[in-house]
């Protein structure tokens, strides 16, 4: 026998040692290129894993309960005795985990104070400001009212007499609209105001914020290099001025904008002085309260009259049928009677309440780590004592508090996205794949949503604008002067502001009155007509809204749900749709009974893959949907009932979490506060996805399980 | 048969509700003398001079096509593949309706005496007196009961009690119900091939159709299987007219009255089965039934 390895022997003897190694290396590439994945896929979610474990760890469920707050981070000098109340307590151990140490002697404490109860009457005219503060101290109660009384009384109290100087045009309007408010003894003085003519080079020169600001009104011609954000007030940046100019300005813009000894302000190359006199009206104001028009305290507001009167927008009236009963602490009672005059209170008792407090001592000075609502607790409670001092405090917008209200506005806008998607993608696809006969069109129809797929996000995001923020039909009995098209469609009973009585015989009607109701109560009333409006379809746009947002990303994603779900009814056998043909079924009954249910798994995988896309768009809902602060929750601040309510309702712009997140890592300035809230928020965030991920791998299984063919 | 167009032509009428109660009411064993071999019995199905295309009559798949089937009895279609038998059974109940460009070019089709393609007849209840069984067995991924229930749900019949019968009634009509019995309630695909495709006779005789076809019911079963199937086929035809495509002589020889032999879209020779295989009148069958093509 010759040796195995010649070649006449063996036919299958190994060829030579290249092809080898050039297979390995080969292979070895593919390798590498797919560890690489692996290796970045771990990197990046360990990185966030790791870091935004501990802030999850740290914040507890508040991270998830609480809405985003500013955070205060303040300097504070060791001290005994600092109390806080005990609610507030955990939330501030927690923010300062870290030197959880120099908490001591930590004992709780009763505090007694005193709480009114009252009752007050529907018809009751409240300020927007005394009503948030009666709502912050009673859980619970929350008033959904729609109307506003911009003429009802409104009082202030002044602490000590008080001398008011009001110019010219000013007291002019006061003495109009309360002469007798200004006591006879006024002082009137001449004093010369003057304004500066100032002349700037041509150049570019460092400008800081308030000299920019104090410039955007003058008529400078100006150009930024770069632009200020709100929370900079430090920062230098660079102006152009194109062209040699000169101004005349006011004092007050003279000494921001132009001020030699000030950094940041423009230099000047002539300056003149204009005499300017103007008229000062000064006379005391004794102390004391005071019922005023709205108007009469718009002006006295500007002068130290403090109340928390919304003074443009008007009073709130009370519609509640019943009479409401509400508690607050005994002092603010008497500042809230004082200033509401329109009140109808009764029932008035008062009792003793003790409140759990925290008593601990601050073993050394310290930087403490505050949100903005455990800062007000904490600042309150010791305002007596003064035993919290801050040294320094500054604030950093979002990094405090937790994520609920950008959970909340994406599982919105996740919802009203896939109702409409869901609704129109599974007609699409059963159109197209059951009754639609193969053709042209339907080639068409498929190569436009394929293309559709494709269009980047961003794409969407500005056609959500156009199309639903601008333009889309709404109802309305008083149009937009902006709408594009105004379509009268049906007669309204009420509204009286759009209306003009012609005569006595006309009644008018009430609000909220359906037609046939007016009709009758004209009949009732002797009248033999009555005012009735218009109801239109004014293509005026839904507004920046989460019903754009909505819709927006219901656009977006359809492609993806129609392809999905004509796959899965095309994955259903035809013989069941023969089976059920040939036993005298109607094309929608077979297709029901016979081609739904068998294709449901799918559809379902491929809403909630839907889902979890959705959720994490972001350029979508730039334009159309998302903002980047709100103070409350999308279920809060509707002041309408009934489908009002829920139309309000939609029309609100929302915070969502990729929006969120984006702001807080890209939007505002960088430091310690907000990573922890970027690396919180993405976790979560990655949470959600990924059991929605998961629910819809468990569900296709077992459904597929149970329906097979 | 002239007698019949009087009485029968509402029966498909669009809009008409048949009493579907009634036609259950019937009794399945009303027993009768054994078929005779020779076609006596009044036509159910008259195919007269029919015409079919697939491509809105580019080219014609079914040409001149007549045959009268009796009722009540067992008409088998044999043929070589593709020549448009199972075409014809699927005109019978206007299947072939989901091929958008399919028409039928010349000729008539006549169930109980009214012509099935005419303007005022429904579909859906022509449909409903003529049921079909498929080659490949399909039932539905529902339980035993709800398949045999199906088509009277369809009807909107809910009382539990009329379908309990019906499906009991069915059941016991296709041989099955003695196997199944205990497991109404479980999924119809936990059952064998044989039984699955006499689960579906079941479905089909359920709703009491005058007629059913049947393309190639056996094909995709095994021996055992095709005879209980064929078995069940005896059975049936004392109560429906039965058209039966299939590929076996054997098999054709062994259930049918009645046989029309196809070749390329044209009927060689229709006549008793006893006729067509002991002595055919063309020799094309001849030469097709003794295997010396097709």
């Amino acid at each position: 026998m010759s040796t195995p390895d010649s070649p006449q022997d063996n036919p299958f003897c190994k060829s030579k040692e290249t092809h080898k190694s050039k297979e390995n290396a080969i292979r070895a590439l593919f390798i590498i290129a797919t560890y690489i994945i692996l290796i970045s896929a771990a990197f990046i979610f360990g990185d966030i894993i790791a870091k935004g474990a501990p802030v999850l760890m740290s914040k507890g469920w508040s991270f998830i309960f609480k809405k985003p707050q500013t955070l205060n981070v303040v300097e504070v000098e060791k001290a005994d005795n600092i109390e806080i109340p005990e609610k507030n307590f955990d939330s501030l151990i927690r923010s300062n985990a870290k030197h959880s140490d120099i908490f001591n002697n930590i004992k709780e404490v009763q505090r007694q104070h005193q709480v009114t109860t009252f009752s007050l009457s529907s018809g009751s005219i409240i300020g927007e400001g005394y009503l948030k503060n009666l709502e912050k101290q009673n859980p619970g109660f929350y008033l959904r009212y729609d109307q506003r009384d911009l003429n009802s009384e409104v009082a202030f109290t002044i602490e000590s007499d008080k001398n008011i100087t009001l110019r010219g045009p000013e007291f002019a309007a006061l003495k109009e609209l309360d002469p007798e408010l200004i006591p006879a003894d006024t002082e009137t003085k001449e004093r010369n105001l003057s304004k500066f003519q100032v002349t700037i080079a041509a150049g570019e020169y460092p400008i800081g914020k308030a000299a920019h600001d104090a410039l955007v009104p003058t008529k400078l011609i100006f150009q930024m290099r770069q632009t200020f954000a709100d929370d900079e007030p430090d920062k230098i940046n660079q102006v152009i001025i194109p062209s040699t100019q000169t101004i005349t300005v006011e004092a007050s813009v003279f000494f921001a904008a132009f001020d030699e000894d000030e950094r940041g302000t423009l230099p000047i190359t002539e300056q003149k002085d204009i005499p300017n006199k103007v008229d000062f009206n000064s006379f005391a104001l004794k102390a004391g309260s005071y019922s005023v028009t709205p108007q009469v305290l718009a002006i006295l507001e500007k002068h130290g009259a403090a109340s928390l009167h919304n003074t443009t927008l008007g009073s709130i009236v009370f519609n509640n049928e019943e009479a409401l009963t509400l508690s607050t602490p005994s002092d603010e009672f008497d500042i809230l009677k004082k200033a509401n005059p329109g009140l109808l209170i009764s029932d008035v008792s008062q009792r003793d309440v003790s409140t759990t407090f925290i008593n601990f001592s601050l073993s050394k000075d310290a930087e403490l780590r505050l949100d903005i609502d455990d800062y007000e607790a904490i600042t309150l409670s010791n305002k007596e004592s003064g035993n919290f001092k801050a040294l320094s405090e500054k604030t950093h917008s979002y990094s405090g508090g937790g994520i609920l209200g950008p959970i909340a506005g994406t599982a919105l806008l996740v919802a009203i996205c896939m109702i409409v998607a869901l609704s129109t993608g599974i007609a699409t696809s059963v159109y197209l794949n059951e009754y639609a006969a193969k053709g042209k069109f339907i080639s068409t129809v498929r190569l436009a949503m394929l293309n559709l797929a494709g269009v980047p996000s961003i794409v969407f995001g500005l056609f959500g604008l156009g199309l639903f923020v601008i333009l889309a039909p709404t109802f309305t009995s008083q149009p937009n002067i902006e709408s594009k098209l105004i379509i009268p469609i049906a007669p309204l009973a009420s509204d009286i502001g759009a209306r003009e009585v012609e005569n006595k015989k006309v009644y008018v009607a009430e609000e909220s009155l359906s037609t046939s109701e007016v009709r009758d109560l004209a009949a009732a009333n002797g009248s033999t007509r009555f005012y009735d409006g218009w109801n239109y379809i004014s293509f005026q746009g839904w507004g920046t809204c989460m019903l754009a947002g909505g819709f927006t990303l219901a656009i977006m994603v359809l492609p993806v749900i129609i392809t999905s779900c004509e796959e899965s009814l095309s994955a259903v056998p035809m013989g069941f749709r023969e089976a059920s043909l040939a036993l005298g079924a109607s094309k929608w009954q077979s297709i029901r009974t016979a081609v739904l249910p068998y294709a449901f798994p799918g559809i379902l995988t491929a809403s909630i893959l839907g889902i979890t896309r959705v959720a994490g768009e972001t350029a979508p809902i730039m334009f159309t949907a998302a903002v980047a602060e709100r103070s409350d929750l999308p279920w809060q601040g509707i002041n309408s009932t009934g489908l009002d309510a829920f139309v309000n309702f939609l029309q609100q712009s929302v915070q969502a979490l990729p929006y969120h997140i984006y702001t807080v890592a890209g939007r505002i300035p960088q430091s310690e506060y907000t990573e922890p809230m970027q690396y919180g928020s993405v976790l979560v965030f990655m949470m959600i996805v990924m059991t929605f991920a998961g629910f819809s791998v468990w569900l296709r299984i077992r459904i597929r399980n149970k329906i097979k063919w | 048969m002239s007698t019949l167009t009087a009485t029968a032509p509402s029966a498909f009428h669009k809009g008409t509700t048949v009493d579907v109660e009634s036609n259950l009411s019937t009794s399945p064993i009303t027993m009768e003398t054994t078929p005779t071999s020779t076609p006596v019995n009044q036509s159910m199905i008259e195919i007269d001079d029919v015409s079919f295309s697939y491509d809105l009559g580019k080219t014609n798949t079914l040409r001149n096509i007549s045959v009268d089937i009796p009722e009540k009895q067992v008409t088998a279609f044999i043929g070589p593949s593709g020549c448009g038998k199972s075409t014809l059974l699927r005109c019978i109940n206007r299947m072939n309706d989901l091929v958008e460009t399919s028409c039928v070019t010349n000729g008539e089709i006549r169930i109980m005496g009214q012509d099935i393609n005419a303007k005022n007849v429904s579909a859906i209840e022509l449909r409903k007196q003529v049921g079909m069984v498929f080659q490949k067995y399909n039932p539905f991924p529902k339980s035993i009961y709800d398949n045999v229930a199906y088509g009277l749900r369809i009807q909107g019949i809910k009382d539990k009690s009329t379908l309990d019968e019906s499906v009991e009634r069915a059941l016991k009509g296709a041989a099955l119900w003695d196997e199944v019995k205990d497991r109404l309630k479980d999924s119809a695909l936990g059952l064998s091939g044989g039984q699955q495709q006499r689960l579906c006779i079941a479905r089909t005789t359920a709703v009491r159709p005058k007629v059913i076809l049947m393309d190639e019911p056996c094909s995709a079963l095994d021996p055992i299987a095709t005879a209980k199937v064929e078995e069940l086929i005896t059975e049936l035809r004392q109560d429906f007219t039965i058209v039966i495509v299939t590929h076996s002589m054997q098999q054709a020889s062994r259930i049918s009255n009645n046989t029309a032999f196809f070749y390329l879209g044209e009927l060689i020779e229709y006549d008793s089965t006893e006729k067509i295989f002991s002595n055919p009148s063309v020799k094309q069958t001849e030469d097709y039934i003794s295997g010396r093509f097709g």
